[in-house]
C-alpha cells in the first residue's frame, strides 16, 4: 500500500513538471523565431515589371530605378543603353537594353555572341549554357553565364537574348557583403524574363524610359 | 652503326606502310556562299533537310568528305527569309545539335568578326564523336562537323579541330589553290 502511494505521487508530480517544461520550450522557440526574423536582412517582395515598348517583362526585388548607360563592342559599335537597376540584400539586379539594332537584326547572332563573350572575357567562368525563353515556335534562344568578378568582387549570373532588334541582358551580382554565392535569387531573376507578354504577372509595373540627357 | 641505320630505316618504312593512308588536305571555297575551309578526301555534294521549331523546314547543302574513318561535313542552311531572327535561329541549331547527347565541350567560336559556338558531343550508341562549329553569315547557318567514327577510334584526334578551325569568311584567306565548291542545280 505504501509503495503504491509513492508511485502515484511520483506520477502526480510528473504531469505539471512536463507542462512547465513544454511551456518554457514554447516560449523559448517563439522568442528565438522572433529574434531570427528581426536579425535577418529585410528582403523586399519581388515585383513584376513590364515594358510593352520593348516587349518583355521580368521580376526583381527592391526599388527598380532607370538610368542611361553606354556600351561599346567591335561589332555592335558604340551604343546607348537603358538600364533598370535595383539592389536588395547586397545583390545587384540589372537589366540592360540596347534597342538600336532594328536595322541590323540579321547580325543578331554576332551582336549577341560578342556581348556574351565580352561579359565573360578574362573572368573565371563557372557556368555557360543555353538559354531559352518561351516554348516551341515562340522560343528565343540565348546564353546564360555565371562568372566570378575579379578581385573577389562577387559573382554574377547573366542571361543574354536578342529579339526584334533589341539586345537584352539580365545580370544579378551577389556582392561580397552578401556572401551567399549559391543564393537562388540570381537564378530567379534571370529566369523571370518573358517575351510573350500574356505570360507576364498580372499587375506588373510598366517600366519608364530614362530621362532625356 | 650501319646495321642500326638500316634497322631504323626499315622500321620507319614499316611504320609508314602500316599507318592509315590519310589523304592530303585541300582548300575549298564558295564565293556565292562566302566561306572557305580545308578538308581531306574526295568531295561529294548532297542535299539535306533541316527542321526546327522556330526555324521551320529548310533544304540544306551538304559538302561531305570521308577520310580515315572520319566524316567531314560542311552544311549550309539558307535562312534568308528569317534572317531577322539570326540569334535565335543559330542558338536553336546549336541546341538541336547537342540535344539528348553527351556534351563534352561548348565554347565560343570566333572567325573573321563572326561569333558562333564550337561544340563536341558523343553520339548515342557508341556512334562516334562529333566536333562542330556553327555560325550565322549572310542569312545562312554555316556549320562544319567532323565525326570520328568507331572504326577510327581515335576520339582525341586533332583532325576534328583542324577541320572546324579551317573555316574562314574572308575569301582572301582561303588557300591559293582552293577548289570552288559546286552549287546545287
Amino acid at each position: 500500500m505504501k509503495a503504491h502511494s509513492i508511485v502515484r505521487n511520483e506520477i502526480g508530480l510528473r504531469g505539471p513538471l512536463k507542462e512547465d517544461i513544454m511551456r518554457r520550450i514554447a516560449i523559448a522557440t517563439l522568442l528565438g523565431a522572433s529574434l531570427a526574423v528581426m536579425t535577418a536582412p529585410a528582403n523586399a517582395a519581388w515585383k513584376s515589371y513590364v515594358s510593352h515598348k520593348f516587349g518583355f517583362s521580368f521580376e526583381a526585388p527592391g526599388e527598380v530605378k532607370v538610368q542611361n548607360g553606354t556600351y561599346r563592342g567591335q561589332i555592335s559599335g558604340p551604343q546607348q543603353t537603358i538600364v533598370y537597376r535595383s539592389v536588395e540584400d547586397n545583390i545587384e539586379y540589372k537589366v540592360t537594353l540596347m534597342p538600336s539594332f532594328k536595322q541590323a537584326q540579321a547580325e543578331g547572332a554576332n551582336i549577341l555572341g560578342e556581348r556574351a563573350y565580352n561579359f565573360q572575357n578574362e573572368k573565371k567562368v563557372l557556368m555557360d549554357t543555353f538559354g531559352r525563353v518561351e516554348p516551341g515556335k515562340d522560343s528565343i534562344y540565348g546564353r546564360k553565364i555565371t562568372v566570378e568578378q575579379p578581385n573577389n568582387g562577387g559573382r554574377t549570373t547573366a542571361a543574354f537574348y536578342f529579339n526584334n532588334g533589341t539586345l537584352y541582358s539580365l545580370e544579378a551580382t551577389v556582392l561580397p557583403a552578401n556572401g551567399d554565392y549559391a543564393s537562388p535569387d540570381p537564378g530567379r531573376f534571370i529566369d523571370s524574363i518573358v517575351f510573350v507578354l500574356t505570360r507576364t504577372q498580372p499587375g506588373a509595373t510598366e517600366l519608364t524610359m530614362p530621362p532625356e540627357e | 652503326m650501319r646495321a642500326l641505320t638500316v634497322a631504323t630505316l626499315a622500321g620507319a618504312t614499316l611504320m609508314a606502310l602500316a599507318a592509315p593512308a590519310s589523304a592530303a588536305w585541300h582548300g575549298y571555297i564558295s564565293h556565292p556562299l562566302g566561306f572557305a575551309f580545308a578538308a581531306p578526301g574526295d568531295l561529294k555534294m548532297e542535299k539535306g533537310t533541316y527542321q526546327a521549331a522556330v526555324g521551320g523546314k529548310h533544304d540544306s547543302i551538304v559538302y561531305r568528305f570521308v577520310d580515315d574513318n572520319i566524316e567531314y561535313k560542311a552544311i549550309v542552311i539558307d535562312m534568308t527569309p528569317q534572317a531577322n531572327q539570326a540569334a535565335t535561329l543559330l542558338g536553336e541549331a546549336e541546341y538541336i545539335f547537342q540535344d539528348g547527347k553527351k556534351l563534352l565541350m561548348d565554347s565560343f567560336g570566333r572567325v573573321d568578326g563572326h561569333y558562333g559556338r564550337k561544340l563536341t558531343i558523343d553520339l548515342p550508341n557508341k556512334g562516334g564523336r562529333t566536333t562542330a562549329a556553327f555560325y550565322f553569315v549572310n542569312g545562312r547557318i554555316v556549320s562544319l562537323q567532323a565525326t570520328v567514327l568507331p572504326a577510327n577510334g581515335d576520339f582525341d584526334t586533332p583532325e576534328m579541330g583542324r577541320f572546324v578551325d579551317s573555316m574562314t569568311f574572308y575569301t582572301v584567306r582561303a588557300a591559293n589553290d582552293a577548289t570552288e565548291l559546286p552549287m546545287p542545280k
